[in-house]
């Protein structure tokens, strides 16, 4: 009986939850005025999503943030996103309707559902991406808009002009298996 | 005992279980990160900063000093004189800078070029300081008749600087300078001599900067240390230093040694200095 209860105890690890992930993934945003365009993009982005359940996380290193303009990138640091104390961003929800989504290599959309946190300040959003199978790895993408203000980010009066008050968020993610 | 042995497997399985999924796949490693902006500008007040001319793009400073507050206003504090300094920069990579300047104050004309040795870095296996070093060749060419070699005077300065949290930072730099020309004969050509200088965050776009530096071994009686004051704002492109020091010099021989203001009769400096940068 000892022998099953510790065969058992080891399988544990094995039962653990059958997810994909990255620890690279691509996460650009981009701002656009009549005076300047302003783009960053992220390859550092790490995701989870759970085949079972549907449900996923992202975690975004704020500093892994990189502008062609390296004082941009100081200033989207120090000044807005203020990276020293939030020094990630990040969405935790899940894929609605998972039960009933077969993965295949056609690309299909699916609803998302979850909480956004971003300088410190967390959102229930609901926005749509894409999902398919492409050999043995998960491949998602989404692209979205992100209202400057609701994440009391301030933006200087001298400088409205040049930034964006809705940036266009851009994500593309390539899952392997765990 | 079989009904025994499911509930125990349940709770083992419950226990390790991990809420946040993130964490199923956390290896444990961080990466250190270069910390950033120990100082907005590429000056503190008078003294050169840590932070280097970014790679590719082109700086262009200038240093403005009105004359002596002390004949209050009948030239409003200084206004109606300046000693003026610009120099333009140009960041090679995040490691390398290389300069030119010219300063009004005895018609001195540099060149420089500040090489960043070492990074502060913040998580993962950080590294507590940054190291620079800046040496500087300078010309002063208000006197015509002498020759070449007696106009120059050499700078190097080791500076280290630590940004302790997002406000403070504090920078040392002992420096070296080497006068090839001396005014009298029991005047040394070469003067030691160590700096300290600082800021404080007041908001996210404005800082408070101050800085002097410390005489090391012998200097002649009219010396006085030289000390500034002054605050940063940040707007954009630009960042304003606005200041208020002893010495109206803004190139290294002569904001070090050459301080001449004192408290008495409000002789002091005010000042300030802007910088624009142009990403090529």
């Amino acid at each position: 009986m000892i022998w099953r209860i510790i065969f058992l105890a080891l399988m544990v690890p094995l039962f653990g939850k059958d997810i994909y992930f990255t620890r690279s993934g691509t996460i650009s945003f981009f701002s656009s005025t009549p005076i300047e365009d302003i783009k960053a993009i992220n390859e550092q982005t790490t995701c989870v999503l759970d085949i079972e359940t549907g449900d996923v996380s992202f975690r975004i290193p704020i500093r892994g943030f990189i502008f062609k303009n390296g004082l941009m990138q100081e200033h989207f640091n120090e000044n807005y996103l203020e990276s020293d104390r939030y020094p990630n961003a990040s969405f935790t929800g899940s894929i609605e309707g998972w039960k009933d989504i077969t993965l295949s290599e056609k690309l299909q959309p699916v609803p998302l559902k979850g909480t956004m946190n971003i300088h410190g300040i967390s959102k229930d959003i609901s926005e749509s991406g894409n999902i398919l199978m492409k050999g043995n790895r998960v491949i998602g993408s989404a692209t979205f808009k992100i209202t400057v203000a609701d994440y009391e980010i301030e933006i200087p009066k001298i400088l409205r002009d040049n930034i964006a008050k809705v940036v266009d968020v851009t994500v593309d993610i390539s899952l392997k298996k765990k | 005992m079989n009904r025994f042995l499911f509930v125990f497997t349940g709770l083992i399985i419950s226990l390790t279980a991990q809420d946040d999924m993130l964490e199923l796949i956390d290896d444990g490693t961080i990466n250190p990160v270069p910390v950033q902006a120990t100082f907005k500008a590429t000056r503190i007040v008078n003294s050169q900063s840590i932070e280097l001319t970014r790679p590719k793009t082109l700086e262009f400073m200038i240093l403005h000093r009105f004359g002596s507050m002390n004949n209050g206003f009948y030239d409003l504090f200084g206004m109606d004189e300046a000693a003026i300094r610009f120099d333009l920069k140009y960041g090679i990579n995040d490691r390398i800078s290389l300069g030119a300047g010219r300063s009004s104050l005895n018609k001195t004309y540099d060149i420089f070029t500040k090489l960043k040795l070492l990074k502060q870095t913040s998580g993962g296996s950080s590294f507590p300081f940054s190291l620079a070093l800046f040496s500087k060749m300078e010309i002063s060419t208000i006197d015509q008749d002498l020759s070449m070699s007696d106009q120059l005077t050499f700078d190097i300065q080791v500076l280290t600087a630590r940004k302790f949290n997002p406000s403070i930072s504090v920078q040392v730099m002992p420096t070296f300078i080497h006068r090839n020309l001396v005014q009298t004969a029991n005047e040394s050509h070469d003067l030691l001599s160590f700096g300290i200088g600082g800021r404080v965050k007041v908001t996210r776009r404005v800082s408070i900067n101050t800085d002097t530096f410390f005489p090391l071994g012998e200097r002649n009686e009219s010396f006085k240390q030289s000390w500034g004051l002054g605050c940063d704002i940040e707007t954009g492109g630009h960042v304003f230093q606005l200041m208020i020091t002893n010495v109206q010099g803004s190139f290294e021989s002569n904001y070090i040694e050459n301080a001449t203001g004192t408290f008495d009769e409000l002789n002091l400096f005010l000042g300030f200095n802007i910088t624009r940068v142009f990403s090529l």
